[in-house]
């Protein structure tokens, strides 16, 4: 075997590797029968090894043998005292307190003593097991081969805070939060439609995540809808521990930076998203939400630009574009013109830059990328850095890259501007996911601009970019809808149209139903105004009234002033 | 391999006129002048009769077939072993064209902006983009076209209306040219700067409405017709004909005497010349795309992407042969003229064969 098919395979068919723990499935598999002592002992082999693992014997309504078994550290104990216990060991206040038939006790349980609307019986032991583990609590009476299974799950959630990495001036101030419940209440709360459909399913082997695919139906193209649930169903993972981890299987393309699902945190954004016929995907334990398919939009539009005007918008989202492009190419272009071509800049500037650089060793590509390095480590150290000493050492930080560094002779002031503006440039970016991809490629264009000069920026952009025109998010064209031209989609491209002139959906998710704006709303912007309150007209039209009243007159007069 | 018919007649019509300009572009003025001084434009529009009769042939014939290439009809129409020739002929033409553009554009890339940077790596690197790029399907790559387009035309005309200050009409007067002596012949190098619209044969069976290509690649071409002509009469009309003459790349010096207002970029050639390595690389990768497309369509071969890499050192040892910029434009003269009997008289000779016997794609 050469060494190269041995690192394919090292990288490409992980599933040769031998099978993780918890793929095996225990050999004998118990059952819940009747007798309640062999079933308790099951269940006690399992789990009794936990200390927080409760099983307590008592005796149902005074007379029949039962077992109560629940975590302690899921389900709050109050409940279980109170809801549970409580009206299962008081004595029937029957008056012929004749005694009941075991079989009868299995309706009576759940129609006439407990005030639970999430109980059920279950007669599968590994059902229960899983139950037990996410904070049910299990009730095993003798004589019934059937376990009662109570959602008294309580385990303490985050609070609904403000997005943390996608926040807006004007907009919904709410981000989700890792309950999958939750973030579903929230969608639901802004799409209150019989429409939203919610389809769960459970992935992982160990963590049992509960996945969401919501989508709306009538307006989602039905076959998105499958081959997201299709590529769900294929994932076998021991563990999903967030919503990414399934974007990464979900991807149609594996070994490209850029992203070909959006992750959100915002419950506006994957609202937006569903009107406009995508198909949103939640997992339990993760607060950002994945939608798919995604656009290149994703690197410059976001909710808000809906919000304001379009005027506005439009300019705010061109001047995003410009910090985008500004991003990937501003550094490689300093390098190639200062090391190859400094004749293309204006003299005085070119003499200016060359002063700047008069005590600097390196050459520029080599200035460029220890600076890009140097901020990429404060970038990345910042993230991890306990608040407490956070300011501390940014200001450190700040000082150390900018100014000593050029006292130091060890950069010049231009690079430092270039890479300051660089850095700010790639925040404007909205996506976090979408800006690291063009941080990647900024390395890569900075080396290639110390090669070949301009050239070969050209030839790396020339690449960048036949490699997102090929790219495709569940067939859909990456560059849709500008290329492929299509005139309806280019109104919400780089500029945002009004919203009326918006009237359908986005021709490249193939929606079902297209109709966004009503024709009426639309005739409505093209007629003239009413000008009730114009002056001239205003006044006219009280002269012929002749009649009105000293208090409209006096009220007249009033906004006179 | 499954073609997906999504290529739309405008997109069709964007490929056209996308793979039409290119390197061609910066010595284009100079081979109208050589023709008939003054009258360049004229020449230049005399040139595209031709180049329209070639696409009118190729898309009359696709849409004869709707669902087959050149290479692969040309064996229904006539027979078998000549249609096999035909096509290793045609192969061996659209390979020695990326050469030939290959080395044209890592010649001026040289002489212009990477001073010091061997030829090799310039030709290497533009041919390598080609190769990598020329691994999509038929969809992807008529993206490609649509997505550099605007690219493309933006500098030409951006230079044309910049060098309006500095024209003097009386240099385009008289209109036929002072001595045009050699017309036909120049006609015809001008012509030749068309032929890699040969491509259309390719689009034909991935368009959605085939019944659309002709027009398509007709408007395509004339778009890129009024651009050259819009060059050589800026060109001839700041020079003058007889200064023309003697450029080598009369185009990038019209761009080297324009400047941007402002004072923002001392020289804009270089610019000009950078972005328009996109012009380049997508004609370059239309003849490539072509030859490779051809290679696998004669071998019956399912997926195309297996001669990308294998025909790159070809290529390349076929552009690095020629000894310098004055035999190259020799031989792109020669070539291209030869060419023509291929993409025009080969597509007629077909078609007036398809016409007599009646063939048409058995639906």
């Amino acid at each position: 075997m050469t060494l190269w098919q041995r690192i394919q395979q090292f990288f490409l068919k992980p599933s040769k590797r031998p099978k993780q723990a918890g793929a095996s499935e225990p050999s004998r598999a118990p059952s819940i029968s009747g007798d309640l002592r062999q079933t308790a002992s099951a269940i006690s082999d399992l789990l009794g090894d936990n200390d927080d693992f409760v099983s307590l014997r008592f005796h149902l309504f005074g007379a029949y043998p039962a077992n109560l078994f629940y975590f302690s550290s899921l389900v709050d104990a109050d409940t279980i005292h109170r809801e549970i216990l409580k009206p299962l060991m008081a004595p029937l206040p029957r008056a012929d307190s004749a005694p009941v038939r075991v079989s009868h006790l299995k309706e009576m349980l759940l129609r006439d003593q407990l005030y639970f609307s999430e109980g059920e019986w279950v007669t599968d032991f590994s059902t229960m097991i899983e139950a037990l583990m996410k904070g049910y609590s299990a009730i095993l009476v003798h004589g019934i081969d059937a376990a009662l299974l109570l959602k008294t799950r309580n385990i303490d959630q985050r609070a609904i805070d403000q997005p943390k990495t996608e926040q807006v001036i004007r907009g919904p101030r709410e981000a989700f939060n890792e309950r999958l419940d939750t973030n579903l209440a929230l969608l639901r709360y802004r799409l209150p439609t019989e429409k939203l459909k919610v389809k769960t399913m459970k992935i992982g082997r160990l963590t049992k995540t509960k996945v969401a695919v919501c989508y709306l139906e009538g307006v989602t193209n039905p076959s998105l809808v499958q081959e997201v649930m299709r590529r769900l169903s294929k994932i076998d993972i021991d563990g999903v521990l967030d919503s990414g981890y399934l974007e990464q299987f979900l991807s149609d393309n594996r070994w490209t930076p850029f992203p070909l699902l959006q992750s959100t945190e915002r419950p506006d954004k994957i609202a937006a998203a569903l009107l406009e016929g995508r198909v949103a995907i939640f997992s339990d334990g993760s607060p950002f939400a994945l939608i798919a398919p995604v656009l290149f939009s994703v690197f410059y539009q976001v909710v808000s630009d809906y919000i304001e005007k379009s005027v506005v918008s439009s300019f705010i989202r061109l001047s995003r574009f410009i910090a985008l492009v500004f991003s990937l190419i501003f550094p490689s272009l300093y390098v190639s013109i200062i090391s190859f071509n400094p004749e293309l800049i204006p003299t005085e500037f070119a003499v200016a830059v060359a002063g700047g650089r008069a005590g600097v060793p390196f050459p520029a590509v080599i200035e460029v990328l220890v600076m890009e390095i140097a901020m990429e480590v404060l970038r990345e150290a910042t993230i991890r850095m306990p608040q407490q000493v956070g300011g501390a050492l940014s200001i450190v930080g700040v000082l150390v890259v900018g100014e000593a560094a050029v006292e130091a002779g060890f950069a010049s002031p231009i690079t430092v501007v270039v890479i300051a503006l660089t850095t700010i440039g790639s925040f404007a970016t909205p996506a976090y996911d979408a800006a690291l991809a063009l941080r990647i490629l900024r390395f890569s264009l900075v080396i290639l601009a110390g090669i070949f000069g301009l050239y070969g920026v050209m030839a790396g952009l020339i690449l960048i970019a036949n490699h997102m025109l090929s790219l495709k998010s569940f067939g859909a064209p990456y560059f849709s809808p500008v290329i492929p031209w299509s005139a309806k989609g280019a109104k919400d491209s780089l500029f945002r149209g009004q919203l009326w002139k918006l009237n359908k959906r986005p021709e490249s998710y193939r929606t079902l139903n297209t109709t966004k704006v009503g024709k009426e709303t639309r005739n409505l912007v093209r007629q003239e105004p009413h000008n009730i309150l114009d002056p001239v007209s205003y006044e006219g039209r009280r002269n012929n009234d002749g009649t009105s009243s000293p208090g409209d007159r006096h009220r007249g007069g009033d906004g006179d002033h | 391999m499954e073609h997906p018919r999504q290529v739309t007649a405008i997109g069709a019509a964007m490929v056209i006129t996308s793979t039409i300009i290119g390197v061609g572009v910066l010595p284009l003025p100079r081979f109208a002048s050589e023709a008939a001084d003054a009258g360049g434009p004229l020449v230049t529009l005399a040139g595209t009769v031709p180049a329209f009769v070639g696409l009118w042939l190729i898309t009359a014939l696709g849409q004869r077939f709707p669902e087959k290439s050149i290479f692969l009809y040309s064996e229904d129409i006539i027979g078998k072993w000549p249609g096999r020739l035909g096509s290793a002929l045609l192969i061996l033409f659209f390979a020695a064209l990326s050469a030939l553009t290959a080395r044209e554009f890592g010649e001026v890339v040289v002489t212009a902006v990477l001073k010091k940077t061997p030829l090799e790596v310039t030709v290497i690197v533009m041919l390598l983009l080609a190769a990598i790029s020329s691994r999509n399907d038929v969809v992807t790559f008529s993206y490609l076209h649509q997505f550099y387009l605007p690219f493309i035309l933006a500098p030409g005309l951006l230079i044309a209306v910049y060098s309006l200050k500095n024209a003097e009409p009386l240099y385009l007067l008289p209109i036929w040219g002072n001595e045009p002596k050699a017309f036909g012949e120049g006609m015809l190098t001008i012509a030749s700067l068309f032929q890699v619209s040969f491509i259309m044969s390719l689009l034909i069976p991935s368009m959605s409405r085939p019944w659309k290509a002709m027009r398509a690649g007709l408007s395509g071409m004339a778009i890129a017709a009024g651009f050259y002509l819009l060059i050589v009469i800026a060109t001839i009309a700041v020079f003058g004909p007889e200064e023309t003459k003697k450029t080598l790349w009369p185009t990038l010096e019209l761009a080297r005497m324009t400047s941007l207002p402002a004072n923002v970029l001392e020289r804009l050639d270089a610019i000009f010349l950078i972005i328009w390595v996109t012009a380049v690389f997508t004609t370059l990768l239309s003849s490539y795309y072509l030859t490779i497309h051809a290679i696998s369509n004669l071998l019956r071969l399912r997926d195309h992407k297996m001669f990308t890499f294998f025909l790159l050192p070809f290529v390349f040892m076929l552009s690095m042969c020629i000894p310098n910029v004055l035999d190259l434009y020799a031989i792109i003269r020669l070539v291209g003229k030869t060419g023509l009997i291929l993409t025009v008289i080969y597509p007629l000779l077909l078609f007036t064969t398809a016409w007599i016997r009646k063939r048409r794609e058995a639906s």
